[in-house]
C-alpha cells in the first residue's frame, strides 16, 4: 500500500484500503480559524447540538484578525471564544500567528495522523507525514465534532519526484510556484501528491512545508512527504501530545510518477489572476509595486526574515514601497528578536505586524486601491481578495519579495544582489 | 431537518468560465451577512446577471475547476440558496465537490459541457442518471458517473441527516 492508503486504513480500522473506496476514519485533528470557526459553530449549534467528543483534538486559531477593526468582527471573536470555552476546544487568540504555523508549532499535527480543516491549505501538514485535507463546515459539524470521524474517498497517489540542486537566487518557494505552473491548476484533481526525491530529502522541515501547501491549487486532495530524520528532529522540538507511529509507503508501490528537475530553475512569480499564472521573474515585466509583504501561509518564517534582513543590509528599501513583515507565529517573532532581525528590519524601513495571517483576504490589513500592486509570500492572488478587484497581487519567494521592495518593481534578485551565495539559507538544505 | 433534494431539474442554463474561486462566489467581507443578502451577490463578477435573473430549477454551467480556493461551504450554500436545480461543470475543485453533496446541492461533472450548451439554452438534468439534455438542440450529453455513496447522501438531504449512521452511532 501507498502511504496515504496506510494512514487511512489504520484510521478506519481496516487492514487495507484501495483508491476509490469510501472510508470513515478517526480524525486526530480539526483546525479552524476565526472565520471558519464562526460558520462551523453556527451549523453545529443549530443542526447538531451534541457535546464535542474529543475537544482536545480541535484547535481554533484567530489568525485573520489580530485586532478587530469593527464591532462586527469583535462580535465574531466574542462568539468564537465563548464557543471554544464552552466545549473546551484549544484556542489561540489574536496575535498567535498564521493558523497552520501555530498548529505545527503547537504539536497539534503529527506524523501518521489524520488532520482536517475548512482552510483549503490544510494539506500543508503533509509535510509532517500526516494525511491532511480541507473539508467543509458540514463535515466538521456533522461528524468530526460529535463523533471524531470523517468520511473520505481514498485518493489515487501520484509520486512527484523532484531532482537537482537549485542555483543561487532560487529557493524552494520558487520550486513550489513553478510546479503549480507545470502541473497546472486542476492538474491533479482529487489526487494525493507524494513529494519525493533527492531535492525534497535535502530540505529543512520549513522548506518542505512549501510543497504540500500548493496541492490545493493543483486540485489535489492532499500532499505528503514521507517522514524521515528531518521530520523526527522537528517533531522532537514540539510539545508532547498523543500521536501515531509514522507510516511510509511500501517501497516500489508506485502507480504514477511525475519527475521534475530544478537545476536550471530561475526565480518564479505567480501573476494575477490565478496562482497558476506562473512566470520567471525576469520575464514578468518588472511591474511597479506599492506593497511588499512577508507573511501568510507561505511566508513569515524565520528563514524569510533572515533573507529579508540580508537583502536590506545590502540595499535600501525603495521609498515608495511599504514593506510589511508578518511573523508566522510568536515563536518566529521571538526568534527574530533574539537574532536581532526585528531591529534590523525595522531600521531598514520595514514595518512589523503582529503574528497573524497578515494581508490574507484583507480581513485585518492589506486592502489595496485600484491600480495598486503587492508582491508577497501569500498563497493566493485572485482579484478582489485584497480590496479593489483592479488591484494586483503577485506571489513570489521571500528573496524576490525583499529584492522587489528595494527596487520598487518586481525584481529578479539575481539582478541586484551580486553575492547571492552569501545569503542566509539561499541554498537548498543550508538550514537543516 | 431532512430537506427534499430533487434529482431532476429543468430550466435556463447560466454559463460561467474556468477556475472560478469560491471566494468570488461569496466574497470574504460578506460571509457573515444573512443568506438573503449574500445570495444577491452570488457570482457577481463571473456572471453579473445571474443573481438577479436566476429562477428555481435553473442550471448553472461552469468550466474547469469550479469552486477552487477556500473550502468553506458558504459558497455552495449560497449557490444552493439561489435555488438553482443543479450545477454542471467540466470538473469541480474537490472541496466544492464534497461540500455540494454534504449540503444537498445537486452537481454533475460533464467533460466539455460548454460545447453542448449556450448561455440561455433550456436544459434538463438528471443527476442520478448523469445526463443533461439541451432542449434547444435536442442533444443529450452524458456526464461522469457519481459515486453511489454521494447520490445516497444527496437523496438524504446532505451529510448531517446521515452522519450518525455513517459514524456507526445509533441515532
Amino acid at each position: 500500500m501507498k502511504m496515504v492508503e496506510k494512514i487511512l486504513a489504520r484510521a478506519s480500522g481496516r487492514a487495507e484500503v484501495a483508491p476509490g473506496e469510501i472510508v470513515v476514519a478517526d480524525v486526530d485533528g480539526l483546525v479552524m480559524h476565526d472565520l471558519s470557526a464562526y460558520l462551523t459553530s453556527k451549523v453545529y449549534e443549530e443542526r447538531v447540538g451534541l457535546p464535542v467528543r474529543y475537544p482536545e483534538r480541535v484547535t481554533l486559531v484567530f489568525d485573520h484578525t489580530f485586532s478587530p477593526a469593527t464591532e462586527e468582527t469583535a462580535d465574531v471573536l466574542v462568539h468564537d471564544r465563548a464557543w471554544a470555552r464552552r466545549h473546551g476546544i484549544n484556542l489561540y487568540d489574536c496575535g498567535s500567528g498564521n493558523i497552520h504555523h501555530v498548529v505545527a508549532h503547537g504539536g497539534h499535527a503529527r506524523p501518521g495522523s489524520v488532520i482536517v480543516g475548512s482552510d483549503s491549505h490544510t494539506p500543508v501538514y503533509g509535510a509532517l507525514g500526516a494525511f491532511a485535507t480541507g473539508i467543509g463546515n458540514d463535515s466538521h459539524a456533522g461528524m468530526v465534532l460529535p463523533y471524531g470521524k470523517a468520511w473520505f474517498r481514498v485518493p489515487e497517489t501520484v509520486h512527484v519526484m523532484i531532482t537537482g540542486t537549485l542555483q543561487p537566487g532560487t529557493t524552494t518557494r520558487d520550486v513550489a510556484l513553478w510546479l503549480v505552473g507545470q502541473i497546472g491548476e486542476g492538474g491533479a484533481v482529487y489526487k494525493a501528491l507524494q513529494f519525493e526525491g533527492e531535492f525534497v530529502e535535502s530540505l529543512s522541515f520549513w522548506d518542505r512545508w512549501l510543497l504540500p501547501l500548493i496541492t490545493i491549487d493543483l486540485g489535489a486532495k492532499c500532499g505528503l512527504i514521507e517522514p524521515d530524520e528531518v521530520t523526527e528532529r522537528f517533531v522532537a522540538t514540539l510539545p508532547a501530545r498523543p500521536g501515531h507511529e509514522p507510516l511510509r509507503g511500501d517501497p516500489g508501490d508506485v502507480s504514477e510518477r511525475w519527475t521534475y528537475d530544478v537545476s536550471a530553475l530561475r526565480p518564479q512569480v505567480a501573476c494575477p489572476p490565478t496562482v497558476g499564472n506562473v512566470k520567471a521573474v525576469e520575464d514578468a515585466g518588472g511591474r511597479e509595486i506599492n506593497w511588499a509583504e512577508l507573511g501568510g501561509h507561505g511566508g513569515g518564517r524565520i528563514e524569510d526574515l533572515r533573507l529579508a534582513a540580508d537583502v536590506l543590509r545590502r540595499l535600501p528599501k525603495h521609498p515608495d514601497v511599504r514593506f510589511n513583515i508578518v511573523p508566522s507565529s510568536r515563536q518566529v517573532f521571538a526568534q527574530a528578536l533574539e537574532e536581532g532581525l526585528v531591529a534590523e528590519l525595522h531600521s531598514g524601513g520595514a514595518t512589523f505586524f503582529p503574528p497573524s495571517t497578515g494581508s490574507n483576504q484583507a480581513v485585518n490589513m492589506g486592502a489595496m486601491s485600484a491600480g495598486e500592486a503587492m508582491i508577497s509570500t501569500h498563497a493566493r492572488n485572485f482579484p478582489g481578495r485584497n480590496g479593489s478587484s483592479q488591484a494586483e497581487m503577485y506571489l513570489a519567494s521571500a528573496l524576490t519579495v525583499a529584492a522587489s521592495a528595494t527596487q520598487g518593481r518586481i525584481t529578479d534578485p539575481r539582478e541586484v544582489i551580486p553575492d547571492l551565495t552569501e545569503l542566509a539559507g539561499v541554498t537548498a538544505g543550508a538550514e537543516r | 431537518m431532512t430537506s427534499q433534494v430533487a434529482m431532476q431539474t429543468s430550466g435556463r442554463a447560466w454559463l460561467v468560465g474556468d477556475n472560478i474561486p469560491s471566494d468570488q462566489m461569496v466574497k470574504s467581507h460578506r460571509v457573515f451577512l444573512p443568506m438573503e443578502e449574500i445570495v444577491r451577490h452570488v457570482l457577481e463578477d463571473a456572471h453579473p446577471g445571474f443573481a438577479a435573473g436566476v429562477a428555481p430549477g435553473d442550471v448553472l454551467i461552469a468550466g474547469r475547476h469550479f469552486g477552487q480556493s477556500s473550502g468553506r461551504a458558504i459558497a455552495t450554500k449560497a449557490i444552493k440558496a439561489t435555488r438553482v436545480g443543479c450545477v454542471v461543470a467540466e470538473y469541480f475543485a474537490r472541496t466544492f465537490y464534497r461540500n455540494a453533496f454534504e449540503i444537498g446541492l445537486p452537481i454533475l461533472e460533464i467533460p466539455d459541457i460548454r460545447r453542448h450548451v449556450s448561455d440561455g439554452d433550456p436544459v434538463s438534468v438528471d443527476v442520478a442518471a448523469g445526463t443533461l439534455r439541451n432542449e434547444r438542440t435536442g442533444e443529450t450529453v452524458n456526464g461522469r458517473p457519481t459515486d453511489p455513496f454521494l447520490i445516497e447522501m444527496l437523496r438524504g438531504g446532505g451529510l448531517i441527516p446521515i452522519a450518525a449512521r455513517l459514524a456507526g452511532e445509533s441515532a
